[in-house]
């Protein structure tokens, strides 16, 4: 096998469970595959885990601070002289900040500029509501050219990150924060972007999940087994190319479909689900996420549960459409 | 050939004559356009098209060649202009401005050939620049990287971002042109936000400044010959300059930041700039 597989247990350990970290493990195989990859960093060295390759690649990293508008200029002018810029920032300073940036810079130049947006979601939870990222997926699927993948656990996230190799334009990788992200996915398979993995057959009900929120439909899908209900699993790990044939198929073979993230109602996952099946295969449909307010301070599990971001919630969504 | 420098001037200063009167073609064109501040930059974009960069029309994606990033995109009418006038892409463009579906619209689009960047959504180019300052220190290339700023534009803060990455890289192999004409869309920027002290500014974020008349070509020519005008650090040119330059309706007013352009005054326009 190839050098990624003998160290599998090695970067698999340094990600300890954070999808963050694993992104930066697989830069370092990314750096040995591809002489003109470039590591930026928004004062972030060790958010994403990139001690090592500025260690290894003194040459190939440059710190921007924090200036994310300055980080995707500089990405965009990097890409334009042929080479390949990973841009590690917080998910919600490099989002929103350097939306413009992100939209003219990159995806109306279709650039190929891959952004490791890290801390995403409600996981800076006792930050606050200044530092939550739960519009990042509305905005990012938005813009014309984008990729925009969320892994689910450490395995996915190096999977994704070595497949930005082969993907001609702007991508935005979603990743988490402290709160550990346990393995869900077949660490055997291939990742395959823009198309869905099952995870849990069924035939009463699917639940389409990306994220953190992964784990948590899996053990709802279990429960719920318990009571003779076969939830259907779709880890939805590719926003942007959606893979429509999976969701239409859930659609024609389910009773209804229950989406789940952690992201705010609006723009994200659920509604981009929805944007499809309204069009082509009206279904009935459940949105897990975070409602139309701001968080309060709190930690991130305890944060999930008090907006409904739980594995009860989304028993109880699946339940809703099997009345 | 060696070209002695009154030759050179005499030859960029023919071309300048020309872009001008191909911008306002593209003006025309376009039923109207951003006058003032292509004019303001023409002399600097002959100068720079037609002898200091090293480019090769027929090859536009040559990666050795120089880089130029219209960061005040507005003024496309020039680039478009000098880029038909160096061979980059054909002169019939120029009367598709603004046209349905034409690629040469208000502002540069990368899918033109010889664009480096679309850009003109103002505070973008700098970083953009700076970006492909440093592609070049990394693959040890020779290129170097010039980009146009407005001095209104200056008013966004990411320029800054971006000067004092630029400095702290010292990137010598790029270089700020500041079109300094002082006026703005909506009036004097004196009178919306001054700039002042401007050339301490980009000292201060550690550029090398030189300040000069942007419509001298004799000026301009040492000052690019010059480059970097000093090792180790960016240099930023402020060149001031007058908006709407040629044409004394258009010249130093906000009225010509962007104003309609029918067959009458284009006419207008062309008496008063002359034969190329």
């Amino acid at each position: 096998m190839n050098s990624a597989t003998s160290t599998t247990s090695q970067w698999r350990e340094k990600s300890d469970n954070q999808t963050r970290l694993a992104f930066g493990q697989a830069l370092l195989e990314i750096g040995a595959r591809e002489p003109g990859s470039v590591v930026l960093s928004a004062d972030t060295q060790d958010l994403l885990g990139i001690r090592p390759w500025i260690a290894k690649y003194p040459d190939r990293f440059i710190e921007i601070g924090i200036a994310e508008q300055n980080a995707i200029g500089v990405a965009s002018g990097l890409a334009t002289t042929g080479l390949r810029p990973y841009v590690c920032a917080y998910a919600p300073f490099i989002a929103a900040r350097s939306m413009e940036q992100i939209r003219n810079d990159l995806a109306y130049a279709n650039q190929r500029v891959v952004i490791g947006a890290a801390a995403s979601g409600i996981s800076l939870g006792v930050a606050g509501g200044t530092h939550h990222a739960l519009e990042d997926l509305a905005l990012m699927r938005s813009m014309p050219n984008m990729t925009v993948i969320v892994p689910a656990d450490v395995n996915e996230a190096y999977l994704a990150t070595l497949a930005t190799l082969d993907i001609d334009g702007p991508v935005y990788m979603r990743l988490g924060g402290r709160t550990p992200e346990p393995p869900v996915t077949d660490d055997s398979a291939a990742f395959t972007l823009g198309r869905a993995s099952r995870l849990r057959p069924g035939n009463d009900v699917t639940v389409i999940a990306c994220g953190a929120m992964v784990e948590l439909a899996l053990r709802a899908s279990d429960a719920l087994k318990a009571d003779g209900i076969a939830a259907r699993v779709l880890n939805m790990h590719t926003i942007k190319p959606l893979d429509h044939d999976a969701i239409l198929q859930a659609a024609a073979e389910t009773s209804g479909i229950v989406t789940a993230e952690e992201h705010r109602y609006a723009g994200g996952l659920g509604g981009a689900v929805a944007e499809l099946l309204a069009v082509e295969q009206p279904t009935p449909m459940r949105m897990v996420a975070m409602p139309d307010e701001f968080a309060v301070v709190g930690p991130t599990v305890a944060l999930r549960e008090k907006y409904g971001m739980s594995a009860d919630a989304i028993v109880a969504a699946c339940r809703s459409l099997l009345l | 050939m060696n070209e002695t420098r009154e030759a050179l001037l005499e030859r960029l200063e023919k071309e300048a004559r020309q872009l001008r009167r191909n911008l306002w073609r593209a003006l025309r064109a376009g039923g109207g356009g951003h006058a003032g501040g292509s004019s303001s930059a023409a002399d600097m974009l002959t100068a720079l098209y037609f002898h200091r960069m090293n480019l090769k029309p027929a090859e536009p994606e040559w990666p050795d060649r120089d880089r130029f990033v219209l960061s005040k995109g507005h003024a496309n009418a020039a680039l478009g202009a000098v880029l038909a006038q160096a061979g980059f892409i054909d002169d019939a463009l120029l009367d598709r401005f603004y046209h349905f579906e034409s690629p040469f619209g208000m502002h540069p689009d990368i899918k033109v050939a010889g664009v480096e960047m679309c850009t003109g959504a103002l505070g973008h180019g700098l970083s953009i620049a700076t970006g492909m300052a440093f592609g070049a220190r990394i693959q040890k290339k020779p290129f170097h990287t010039f980009v146009m700023l407005g001095d209104a534009e200056l008013h966004e803060g990411s320029n800054w971002e971006a000067a004092m990455a630029a400095a702290h890289y010292r990137l010598d192999n790029l270089t700020a042109i500041v079109d300094h004409n002082k006026i703005g869309q909506s009036g004097r920027i004196e009178e919306l936000i001054s700039l002042d002290p401007l050339a301490d500014k980009w000292r201060s974020f550690g550029w090398e400044v030189r300040e000069i008349d942007g419509h001298d070509m004799g000026q301009i020519v040492d000052t690019f010959g010059a480059l970097p005008l000093s090792k180790n650090r960016p240099t930023a040119i402020i060149a001031h300059t007058v908006k709407g330059k040629g044409v004394s309706f258009a010249e130093d007013t906000y009225l010509w930041h962007s104003n309609s352009v029918n067959d009458e005054v284009h006419a207008k326009a062309l008496s008063e700039l002359g034969e190329a």
